[in-house]
């Protein structure tokens, strides 16, 4: 059973207009589900994770109803079929924290 | 061939012919369908090796599964000849509907998107066509395009195509290359490997043909061909092609691949705009500049022609690109570009004839430095971040506070300050960046402190007499200067208070908020402070307080007179707790004389409950004389002066927080100016005076 990512519309510029993006193969932890997800659409990576490989603060990663953040970040298990979506942790309208400090 | 079985297909007849081999008709009897069959020659020469490659590649295509692309069912061998099993397509080739005058607008559009959405598929899956051109393209009688004989170009190497594909005498190795010579684009010329850009260039050629009948880049010979491509402008295409449709195509036919759109879905995208924008049929009568473009849904954008003035504005959810003349009375406003992210740093890099204008961008999705050749129509949108952190630092970047351009004869060369405290070069116009790691490995850099907004690199300054000596600005960590190309760092602060610190006057560690220079005079640099403000004569050896009458030494913005090294313009701030205009009324100050004295400027300023703040580059000064200043507030308004701060106008009101303002004039190539780097001026022969002595009303703190 492949696994099912949901992109965001922020990031369909990336798959070629694809919400869903199936992964043929069964992965064992997110970490190898997004390696294949990267694979297919390598523009994807820096928009989800820094260059050091970690899921950027403000994005969140739901493996079904579960934050990749409490299950075991990029070690998380994932199971056959399951479905998972890459989500902004705060969506629209919020002002960015970092220019309300520059002064 | 008639009557055969090549696997389950009968030839049932011959249909066309081509350089890669001879089409028939054929029934699939176990499917029972209509296909067609392409044999490849034999004289094809492949070798084995070659020809396992020809049905690896078929195979991976055959997984294309696109409305728009030309589905190939099986790929066999059958004596030795190699056959490729395909969906039959009816239909006319563009090269036939195109011949003669080109197509309407509408259709060149409806079909260009359709292509280009063909291509962004292909892509994804690392499939390069290489062999794009309208003879490729068959429109069936519904209006459906179909790309043919995707990625086949790569594997049957130069010699088997048609007649053109072999007509390049001037290359030196023309076997290790495939394509049709009038869609090949200049990096392929040069011996470069073809990749999706280059798929993006055949694209410009086909819609310029598509649209006019006519192939942008023509000659009587191979030599004349490949000499037009690789050096000649191609002709403009006027009415009936809109003005979008014109300026996807020259984005295309940009010769360097780096500036051309990055992505097929880029071009989609941009023809859909153009499309949906309902410009497509304006009459041959319409006004010659063409109606203003839109290529992306609700963006405005600006029509800018040489001689034009530009104010570039860096919002906190977008980017705006403001046009006017040399008046400076009238604007037009472009924008937002990048909805909703961050711009803290934006430049114009007129360099080497260019007209190229760079913005940082960050959002949740990350930080991103791109540009515009187009006046902001189209930017570019990398999908890795060419700047990076290496992995072995394990520091990731937060965002880019300040492009600075490199000294004009160094037109590759840019700068990035970036957050955490970090500075990136780039010698190659931003296609590859790199850390500067004498800066980043200084023994100084892990007690660096977070300011307010973070631990950035914020300022750059080069010295234009000097090519290895450059000042860098960090919040909290003070000034270093290079006086070796970057290799080696020294903290630079010597009589700058650190109010933050028990020590009084630290070796570094001080708040600096902005350093500037004045170019004709690159001993000179001021410094706005987090509580000071400073000059130095001596390349930032020592400093000496210039507070000399203004009501608060606590501000951001720093501006130097493009032409008197005495004359400087700050918009100081209450206090640190108070960020906001003292007392509520919106105060440039100006100083004539090096710091000795201050002078308010606010004729035209809100005067009253104005509680204003104006951050660090958000004000900038432009080469007019008299000259214009322009700042902008966190409150989104935007202020102008023409004549040096006498007097001001509110130019535009309701904008997001701005962060950054820069201007330009667009000449013909020549450098644009910015305050990064202005012009070198003549050296003036009044020294000031110092200012150190007199008292300055500073606020409790």
């Amino acid at each position: 059973m492949p696994v099912t990512f949901h992109i965001p519309g922020a990031l369909r510029e990336f798959t070629g207009g694809r919400s869903r993006v199936e992964i043929e193969h069964s992965p064992a932890t997110l970490a190898e589900a997004l390696s294949a997800l990267w694979t297919l659409y390598p523009g994807v990576r820096d928009r989800i994770t820094t260059e050091q490989g970690q899921v950027r603060e403000h994005i969140n990663i739901f493996i079904g109803d579960e934050n990749m953040r409490y299950t075991g970040g990029l070690a998380s298990p994932v199971s056959a079929g399951c479905e998972i979506s890459i989500v902004p942790a705060v969506s629209g309208g919020c002002e960015n924290s970092s220019v309300a400090r520059q002064v | 061939m008639i009557g055969q079985m090549l696997g389950h297909c009968r030839v049932v007849a011959k249909i066309g012919e081509g350089g890669m081999g001879v089409v028939y008709r054929a029934y699939d009897e176990v499917l029972h369908r209509d296909v067609a069959v392409k044999v490849v020659n034999k004289d094809a020469r492949l070798d084995s090796s070659a020809g396992q490659r020809l049905l690896h590649e078929a195979r991976s295509s055959s997984a294309l599964a696109h409305p728009n692309i030309c589905t190939i069912h099986e790929v066999g061998e059958t004596d030795g000849e190699f056959y490729i099993v395909m969906e039959l397509i009816e239909g006319k080739s563009l090269h036939a509907m195109s011949a003669d005058t080109g197509l309407p607008p509408e259709s060149v559009l409806r079909y260009g998107v359709q292509i280009a959405s063909a291509l962004a598929r292909a892509h994804d899956r690392g499939i390069v066509h290489r062999d794009l051109k309208t003879a490729n393209i068959v429109v069936t009688s519904d209006g459906l395009v179909k790309v043919l004989d995707f990625g086949l170009a790569k594997q049957v190497g130069g010699g088997i195509f048609e007649a053109t594909t072999r007509s390049f005498a001037s290359l030196q190795d023309a076997s290790s290359v495939s394509g049709t010579l009038p869609y090949m684009a200049p990096e392929i010329l040069r011996g470069d490997a073809a990749d999706y850009r280059s798929d993006l260039w055949a694209l410009g050629v086909v819609l310029y043909e598509a649209a006019s009948g006519r192939l942008p880049f023509g000659g009587r010979t191979g030599f004349e061909i490949s000499s037009a491509i690789m050096r000649e402008i191609p002709s403009p295409l006027g009415p009936p092609v809109p003005p979008g449709l014109w300026a996807i195509i020259q984005r295309c036919l940009t010769k360097e691949p780096i500036q051309r759109y990055q992505r097929a879905s880029e071009v989609q995208a941009a023809l859909e705009a153009v499309q949906s924008a309902g410009i497509v049929s304006a009459s041959p009568s319409a006004d010659p500049g063409g109606p203003r473009t839109t290529v992306l849904h609700s963006v405005q954008h600006v029509h800018v022609r040489k001689g034009d003035f530009l104010l570039l504005l860096g919002t906190t959810k977008g980017a705006f690109i403001l046009r006017s003349n040399a008046a400076r009375s009238r604007w037009e406003v472009g924008g937002p570009y990048f909805h909703g992210h961050n711009v803290y740093a934006m430049a114009y890099d007129g360099r080497g004839g260019q007209h190229r204008i760079w913005a940082s961008t960050q959002s949740y999705w990350g930080t991103l430095l791109r540009s515009s050749d187009d006046f902001g129509k189209s930017w570019t949108n990398p999908q890795q971040s060419p700047i990076r952190f290496p992995s072995d630092t394990g520091v990731s970047l937060k965002n880019i506070w300040q492009i600075a351009l490199g000294r004009p004869e160094e037109p590759n060369v840019l700068y990035c300050g970036v957050e955490p405290a970090a500075l990136f070069e780039t010698r190659d116009a931003g296609e590859s960046w790199s850390l500067v790691r004498g800066l980043f490995d200084h023994p100084h850099r892990p007690r660096w402190m977070p300011g307010n907004g973070g631990l950035a690199l914020h300022t750059v300054v080069l010295d234009p007499a000097d090519h290895r000596r450059m000042y860098v600005a960090i919040s909290a960590g003070g000034v270093y200067r290079t006086s070796d190309g970057g290799r080696t760092w020294t903290p630079q602060n010597q009589g700058i208070r650190a109010m933050t610190m028990p020590e009084r006057y630290p070796e570094f560690g001080q708040c600096v908020h902005k350093i500037v220079m004045h170019p004709a005079r690159p001993e000179r640099l001021y410094l706005q402070s987090h509580w000071g403000l400073y000059r130095s004569d001596n390349f930032a050896e020592n400093w000496t307080d210039i507070a000399n009458g203004v009501p608060s030494d606590f501000g951001f913005a720093m501006l130097t007179h493009p032409r008197n090294p005495d004359c400087v313009y700050i918009v100081p701030v209450e206090s640190d707790e108070f960020r906001c205009a003292c007392d509520g009324r919106l105060r440039v100050y100006r100083t004539r004389n090096g710091g000795a004295s201050w002078e308010p400027l606010f004729r035209g300023l809100p005067q009253k409950r104005a509680y204003e703040t104006v951050l660090r580059d958000a004000i900038t000064a432009d080469a007019f004389d008299p000259v214009g200043i322009y700042f902008g507030t966190r409150s989104g308004q935007l202020f102008g002066s023409r004549d040096e701060g006498r007097t001001w106008q509110k130019i535009l009101e309701g904008l997001p927080s701005v962060v950054c303002v820069r201007n330009a004039v667009v000449e013909d190539g020549s450098v644009g100016f910015g305050p990064t780097l202005p012009k070198p001026a003549p050296a003036p022969s009044r020294q000031p005076k110092s200012g150190s002595k007199s008292k300055t009303r500073r606020p409790k703190r």
